[in-house]
């Protein structure tokens, strides 16, 4: 069997891939092993359930669908863990090859180009952002950052298309939000923030504008039905003041305005990495975002961004603004009577979420930043040794633009200023697409390329506490057998019921790692069965030395939380627990045994009196009593089953998602994004406006 | 342009290498970050 040689052409457009395949491995590193990686919202367990609860049956608010059910649908050929690890492997590798594919092509030589594609994917894959909100285990809304790259670029080859964006415009870009699709909701928020303003100011005149924007919204909408629908149906409630509570912060010396430029900047303490704060090393970082920045001002000006250059760039101006309005009092009025207003508005409180697209907008301008010391190096290099050694063949700079496309492509300038781009590639490709002779690398190439290269080390030099499971805060852990035991017994009953998680409390501190060091995660028995679970959404904050709280979304669990608080006796508690359709509570021992006086009260309700956690008959009936865990079972005669499927609505919106997922890719292809866009923008008016 | 995509490998490998060393040896002279010894665990700290 032939080994394809890899050529320059080929290896410019896998190393992007392979760069984010790569950081992949050496941010996970031993989680790709078996295990599962647990991390605050990541609670992966094994056997994900695939249920019509994990599709959104069964209310509240449906923050993990559809990714739970995603996890599941893996779960049904993998083990829990190799599943878990897929999709975090698949966030890092479509991250770092979209990011890398947003560069244009012959900018610079096959080596300046390489490098610079390095770069742009290093960064993307590898930054505060990426690596603070993998700690707080947002695994899902990360599916939908690693859309990014390629949903912007597509939405903005829609808007500028030479005919107005209509329905075949949309086929084209539901591969690029496939990703936020199987994330779920922030994914899709997020998703939406970056398109919506390529695909408005990609487009000439108000009227295409319009209609690209409502084609994305229409996409979005499409695909986000599985959990749009449940959400709108649930009755789930925002907390405004939660907007103080998830703002962003300063974890850097350079202030919170410094950390957000810089990508960081999370409202949790707990998620940041290891020597993530050192000032040497946040100065270099803020140093080099700022070159990202000022690459992409470069790149944008000179036409390298066509038709997504000014959408990104408001979109990151745009995020960065939430992530701001959360840091002074203003602001957060504002975002406060948002929510108060309308709960959709929700998702804005946790503002540094919204730096997303200054993450991409600076990779991009990293990689731009790789191509401009490439163009330098050359034109230095000229100086010294005359314009006739160092200038390939096709001209100089301004002397023309024969852009080749990432596929190796070649189009047609787009606009004027393109045809002022720094062009080394004219003497490498002919307009029709023939491979001329390439001419050895210059010096100042390989100057340039070898910058690049170092701009592609430099993010991982500068975040080392990313490295090998965020230095073993993702070490994976395995579940005791006993977990997998109660899993069993309540999967295995057919009669319907739902499942109480006790403590009422939803972080755990889980003994489960070698180094005996905790690690906090929510309770995964809140995901562990193929049946609705309940648990206490409340969201408890630490503030300086105090506790705040965040009231939950799920309306069950607020009638759940109320009962704990009626000091009902034990009787009274479980009959009105199985009104509520609960069958089973689930008691996990270790963070239930040293709670006392009040606080157990709270946490336990009448399961906190002097015979807690054994059945005499009056309550609810051991049926797992182990070291671990405590299972009781709800007296049958208690139990109002509840319906926990998905109701017909819920239904239909499955059934359009998939139908239009399973229509685009038989329009477009398999690919994740179709490259058969229309002619660039500029060419276009070119015909329109012959003159 | 193959030796600058080796010395991307090479150097990513050694960049790799000495954050892992460095991170392997802080990590047992320093301590966590996390929270330890609570029983009911907050969302988070700000």
């Amino acid at each position: 069997m032939a080994v394809p040689r890899l050529n320059a052409a080929r290896a410019e457009r896998l190393l992007p891939w392979a760069v984010g395949a790569g950081a992949g491995v050496l941010a996970l590193g031993p989680g790709l092993g078996p295990g599962f990686m647990l991390s605050y919202d990541m609670a992966a367990v094994p056997e994900p359930p695939l249920s019509q609860v994990t599709l959104g049956g069964g209310g509240g608010f449906p923050r993990a669908v559809p990714s739970d059910a995603v996890l599941g649908a893996l779960g049904t050929v993998l083990p829990g863990d190799a599943a878990q690890a897929l999709l975090l492997m698949a966030v890092f590798t479509l991250a770092g090859a979209g990011a890398g594919r947003l560069l244009p092509g012959g900018w610079a030589g096959p080596a300046g180009s390489t490098a610079a594609r390095a770069a742009a994917a290093a960064f993307y894959v590898w930054n505060p952002f990426i690596a603070e909100r993998l700690l707080l285990g947002q695994w899902a809304m990360l599916l939908g950052y690693a859309g990014l790259p390629w949903l912007v670029p597509a939405v903005g080859r829609v808007a500028a298309a030479a005919r107005p964006a209509g329905v075949r415009d949309a086929a084209r870009l539901v591969p690029a939000l496939l990703p936020a699709a199987a994330g779920g909701f922030s994914a899709m928020v997020l998703s939406a923030l970056a398109g919506l303003p390529a695909a408005v100011l990609g487009a000439r005149g108000a009227g295409r504008a319009l209609r690209a924007g409502a084609v994305l919204a229409g996409v979005v909408a499409a695909l986000s039905l599985p959990w749009l629908v449940p959400a709108l149906g649930s009755g789930a409630r925002t907390d405004p003041a939660a907007v103080e509570l998830f703002a962003a912060r300063a974890d850097t010396p350079f202030g919170a305005v410094g950390s957000l430029l810089s990508l960081g900047g999370i409202w949790n303490a707990h998620a940041v990495p290891q020597w993530y704060g050192l000032p040497v090393l946040a100065a270099c970082r803020l140093t080099l975002s700022a070159a990202g920045v000022a690459g992409w001002v470069w790149l944008v000006r000179r036409g390298g961004a066509p038709g997504f250059g000014a959408g990104l760039s408001a979109a990151s101006a745009a995020g960065l603004g939430v992530a701001l309005a959360g840091t002074t009092e203003p602001g957060r009025e504002v975002l406060s009577g948002l929510i108060g207003l309308w709960a959709g508005f929700g998702p804005l409180r946790d503002g540094q979420l919204y730096v997303a697209p200054l993450a991409l907008l600076q990779a991009a301008g990293v990689g731009a930043a790789a191509l401009w010391a490439c163009r330098a190096a050359a034109d230095s290099e000229a100086r010294v040794g005359g314009a006739d050694a160092v200038t390939p063949p096709g001209g100089r700079d301004g002397e023309g633009h024969g852009d080749t496309g990432s596929r190796g492509r070649p189009r047609t300038p787009a606009r004027s200023d393109r045809a002022a781009a720094p062009s080394r590639s004219r003497g490498l490709r002919t307009g029709r697409g023939r491979r001329s002779e390439r001419p050895a690398a210059s010096a100042g190439e390989r100057v340039g390329a070898l910058l690049g290269a170092l701009l592609a080390l430099a993010p991982i030099a500068l975040l080392p506490g990313l490295l090998w499971g965020a230095a073993g805060r993702l070490d994976p852990v395995d579940y005791p057998d006993e977990w997998r035991r109660v899993q069993r017994l309540v999967d295995e009953d057919p009669r319907l019921g739902r499942v109480l998680v006790l403590p009422w409390s939803a972080y755990r501190g889980l003994d489960w790692r070698a180094d005996g060091r905790d690690l906090v995660v929510l309770d995964p028995a809140t995901k562990l069965f193929d049946r609705r679970a309940v648990w206490n959404d409340d969201l408890r904050v630490g503030d300086g030395t105090r506790v705040r709280l965040a009231e939950g979304e799920d309306p069950l669990a607020d009638r759940v939380g109320r009962l704990h608080a009626a000091d009902l006796g034990i009787r009274r508690y479980t009959a009105s627990l199985g009104e509520l359709g609960i069958r089973y509570i689930l008691l996990e021992r270790r963070a239930a045994e040293p709670l006392s006086g009040a606080d157990a009260a709270a946490a336990l309700g009448p399961l906190a009196g002097d015979n807690r956690f054994s059945s005499d008959g009056t309550g609810p009936a051991a049926v797992h009593d182990g070291a671990r865990l405590l299972l009781l079972e709800v007296p049958d005669r208690h139990v109002d089953p509840p319906n926990d499927e998905l109701t017909g609505l819920e239904g239909t919106a499955w059934f359009v998602t998939v139908g239009t997922i399973i229509w685009s890719l038989g329009g477009s292809g398999s690919s994740l994004v179709s490259m058969r866009t229309g002619p660039p923008r500029g060419a276009v008016s070119r015909k329109e406006n012959p003159t | 342009m193959i030796r600058i995509v080796a010395a991307c490998v090479i150097g990513a490998a050694l960049a790799g290498g000495l954050a892992f060393v460095g991170t392997t040896v802080a990590t047992e002279t320093s301590s966590s970050a996390e929270p330890v010894n609570q029983s009911l665990y907050n969302y988070g700290d700000r």
